[in-house]
């Protein structure tokens, strides 16, 4: 569903950047996008309300996904706390929610929420790098939870809000099949917005900085502020991804801050190997087997999440092993 | 990008160093190096390893910023801009080891580096594309422009840092040891290029190809211990005294005079211990070493001598399999092949290293290095790290001290320590001598002949050739990724000269 992002056209005619992967067809990736898209503005007429309410919790989880790529596939930071971002979006759109319910609003409110809190500890944040990087977004957002916890309205219960409105005019989204199609339109826009961002001269020197940070600095560029901005990029994402969940299950607490929703979107980015289309079907895979395949197997969604780790970790990634001076044995 | 100079004077350097040092504690890196470079310069930078070359070219380019000192840049006083900042003032710099984005491609990397475009620009500005290709075009690379820079061949991607440099269209151009690796042919190339570059762009280079650089550079500055030496055109540098002293290490004579214990070898020259035979080894395809062979036998030095880059570090990081020998390339360890067998297991066979640069756990006191390595139980001798202390009495005091409380001499005493505990039958010495003393190299060179007189076969690769002289009972020289000479050193002692004409500039390169 998020096929768009594939790089490519008009790629073979000038000799600008993404030129990459010729042996594959062009018409392949357009087809399979269509195919996906058609899929997933279907599935509310093909499954039951379960499944749908998990196709739109993956689809959160693939915001927040890109949200890891930008730093984990660009600028080659692995971040282990982009939940925090996440929570401070949802509570951002809570509290929007005390106003209007309008969820364009709240997603606008969410993304400079995510922003603004990415602005500040981002400062700390892109002073390290490799697992330093690691450490310190891990340190910050359990700060967030932590702080969520004590200062955030509703406390360690949380905060329910009412049903999201798409557009002025509507009525409040109740049925799940209509709260996935919010969702789903929510994130093909953020996914043209990454597209555009992962085609910039911006994303270029981030993968620059990746490679070689001392390089892009010799070229007359701060590798500090450049990487600043992607920090404040994908904690706007991650903030977009809050608003999306609270319009998903109406509901914020702390536990959104946790850790393992960091854990979780940082394996879809290191599954997708680099690239935007991989972290969103890593992303839908492992919540479908966390919450999906898990409720098969009688309650072992944690173990299976477990072993999908374990297996991403011995897989042959191909595209990672291009990127081996990237992650996470960098040094400065 | 440009910042004028407020004197148009022609006469004002681009670029003075005043003084400028760089000191690590004690240790001073570059210490009070003055240095004037006009614009259209070609100048070049020499010394042995550690004369504090490349640290001078990161001073330059901002990456460190100088202890003492004042650098002035086009009239400006940039001792304390940022490296970016320098960059944007037309300071471009290449690494020593290419510093590429391996996944983007050649045309990409050289797009990264040129100036003036936006960074929200969705599409490539035309004109930058067209400065990218120029810059390629330039080096001659543009047949590869759309291949990914991990995917070009090792002196493409050195070239294709040159390209990237030259794409910030500098005004001055730092080159980091842009020949190394490079073979012969690779280097002639790399030297028209540099010379066909445009006058208003001055190059500082640092490298160890002295051919090279006496093609290439109109003046040559010699560092030595991060000491300014000497300045002058390649043929001055070539015939000054000084120069061959520090280049080689020492005079040929000042060492204490070479004593006859070496010769007084109570091992008959037997079965070599260590055989080598047609070893090939390479970087990313540029072959380092070709058609190595050697022996080296029990109770005997066998030294291996070259120009820096001659490849005697990857011989003995091949031999003691830490770097992969090439096919066809056979090693015999007491007549058995251990060419198939990692590094662990060769050690286990009876190699012993030390490392060049001497390698030691950072965090370990001098008795915790000596209780880790021991020797494997199948090996027949056996060493206790007291018996191996009983050789260092400086180090036995110092047994609770760890690496950066020790002097230099005593860091290189513990690496052979350490080399020594696992009772090798072959000790691979990679440059002892490298930033010792005289007398700490003198005391060395006792160790190494007294180990060698009770039966261990050493293999020393080593720059400081009077060190050579004075402990091998034989000498191979390494030039050009081949053995060139190996003679007994009996018969060099009389004509030192002979071997100093093959280490410095070979009378057929000078241009």
């Amino acid at each position: 569903m998020t096929t768009t992002l594939t790089p490519s056209p008009g790629a073979a005619t000038t000799p600008t950047p993404n030129s990459r992967r010729r042996s594959i067809p062009v018409w392949l990736p357009a087809v399979a996008g269509a195919v996906a898209l058609a899929g997933a503005v279907g599935l509310p007429w093909l499954v039951n309300g379960y499944v749908i309410s998990l196709a739109a919790t993956g689809l959160v989880m693939a915001v927040l996904a890109m949200s890891a790529q930008v730093l984990v596939g660009l600028a080659g930071l692995p971040p282990l706390g982009q939940a925090a971002y996440l929570a401070v979006g949802a509570y951002t759109a809570a509290t929007i929610a005390t106003v209007t319910s309008l969820g364009p609003i709240q997603l606008l409110a969410a993304t400079a929420g995510g922003a603004v809190a990415a602005a500040v500890t981002g400062l700390l944040a892109v002073r390290a790098r490799g697992t330093t990087f690691l450490m310190v977004t891990f340190g910050l957002g359990e700060l967030v939870h932590a702080a969520a916890n004590a200062w955030a309205p509703g406390g360690s219960e949380g905060v329910h809000t009412p049903p999201v409105i798409a557009l002025p005019g509507l009525p409040a989204m109740v049925r799940p099949g209509w709260v996935y199609l919010y969702v789903l339109a929510c994130t093909l826009l953020i996914g043209v917005a990454v597209a555009l961002l992962v085609r910039s001269r911006f994303a270029l020197l981030l993968r620059g900085i990746a490679a070689h940070e001392p390089r892009v600095q010799a070229t007359g560029h701060h590798p500090g502020r450049l990487l600043l901005a992607a920090y404040v990029l994908a904690g706007g994402i991650a903030g977009a991804a809050g608003a999306l969940s609270i319009a998903v299950t109406r509901y914020v607490s702390p536990a959104d801050a946790a850790m393992g929703i960091s854990a979780l979107a940082l394996a879809a980015a290191l599954i997708g190997s680099g690239s935007m289309t991989g972290a969103c079907a890593g992303a839908i895979l492992l919540v479908a087997a966390r919450d999906w395949a898990g409720g098969l197997l009688a309650g072992h969604g944690t173990t299976l999440l477990g072993l999908c780790f374990l297996l991403l970790a011995y897989l042959p990634r191909h595209r990672l092993a291009d990127l081996t001076c990237r992650f996470p044995w960098r040094r400065p | 990008m440009t910042t004028p100079s407020p004197h148009p004077n022609t006469n004002s350097p681009l670029l003075r160093l005043e003084g400028v040092s760089r000191s690590y504690g004690v240790r001073h890196a570059v210490d009070e190096v003055s240095l004037d470079l006009h614009a259209g310069a070609r100048h070049a930078i020499i010394g042995p390893n550690g004369a504090g070359k490349s640290t001078l070219l990161h001073l330059i380019a901002g990456t460190l910023r100088p202890t003492a000192g004042r650098i002035r840049y086009a009239g400006h006083d940039i001792r304390r801009w940022p490296p970016h900042r320098r960059a944007r003032a037309g300071i471009a710099r290449t690494w020593q080891h290419p510093a590429l984005t391996r996944p983007l491609t050649a045309a990409q990397n050289v797009l990264l580096a040129v100036p003036g475009q936006r960074l929200a620009a969705l599409r490539t500005d035309p004109r930058a594309v067209a400065a990218a290709y120029q810059a390629l075009t330039q080096v001659g690379l543009t047949d590869h422009a759309d291949l990914p820079a991990a995917r070009l061949a090792y002196g493409d991607q050195r070239r294709l840092e040159i390209a990237v440099a030259l794409a910030g269209r500098p005004r001055l151009l730092l080159l980091d040891e842009p020949s190394a690796g490079l073979t012969t042919g690779e280097i002639t190339g790399l030297t028209q290029l540099i010379r066909a570059l445009p006058a208003d762009i001055s190059v500082l280079l640092v490298d160890h190809n002295l051919d090279m650089v006496a093609a290439v550079a109109d003046t040559v500055t010699v560092l030595h211990h991060g000491r300014h030496i000497t300045t002058g055109t390649p043929t001055d540098i070539r015939d000054h005294p000084d120069v061959r002293r520090v280049y080689l290490g020492a005079t040929p004579t000042s060492p204490p005079a070479p004593t006859n214990a070496a010769s007084a070898c109570p091992h008959p020259t037997g079965a070599p211990v260590l055989r080598v035979r047609d070893l090939r080894a390479g970087y990313t395809g540029a072959a380092v070493l070709t058609d190595i062979t050697l022996d080296v036998r029990a109770g005997r030095v066998t030294a291996v001598v070259g120009r820096n880059g001659a490849g005697k570090t990857t011989l003995i990081n091949t031999i003691a399999g830490l770097h992969p020998a090439g096919p066809g390339s056979d090693i015999h360890l007491h007549g058995r092949s251990v060419a198939g067998l990692d590094t662990r297991a060769r050690a286990r066979a009876g190699l012993g290293l030390v490392p060049q640069g001497r390698r030691l756990f950072a965090g370990l006191t001098v008795d915790e290095h000596l209780a880790l390595p021991t020797p494997h139980p199948t090996r027949a001798r056996t060493v206790t790290p007291r018996q191996v202390l009983d050789l260092f009495p400086a180090l036995a005091e110092r047994r609770h001290h760890r690496p950066d409380q020790l002097s230099g001499g005593e860091q290189q005493m513990l690496a052979l320590a350490r080399a020594l505990v696992a009772a090798p039958d072959v000790l691979l010495l990679d440059e002892p001598s490298e930033g010792l003393a005289p007398a700490v190299i003198s005391h060395l060179a006792a160790i190494i002949t007294s180990l060698a007189n009770r039966g261990t076969a050493v293999l020393l690769a080593e720059q400081n050739l009077p060190l050579a002289l004075h402990v091998a009972h034989d000498i191979a020289v390494l030039d050009r990724a081949r053995i060139a000479r190996h003679v007994a050193t009996a018969d060099l002692r009389d004509c030192p000269d002979q071997l100093h004409d093959l280490l410095t500039i070979p009378a057929t390169a000078t241009a």
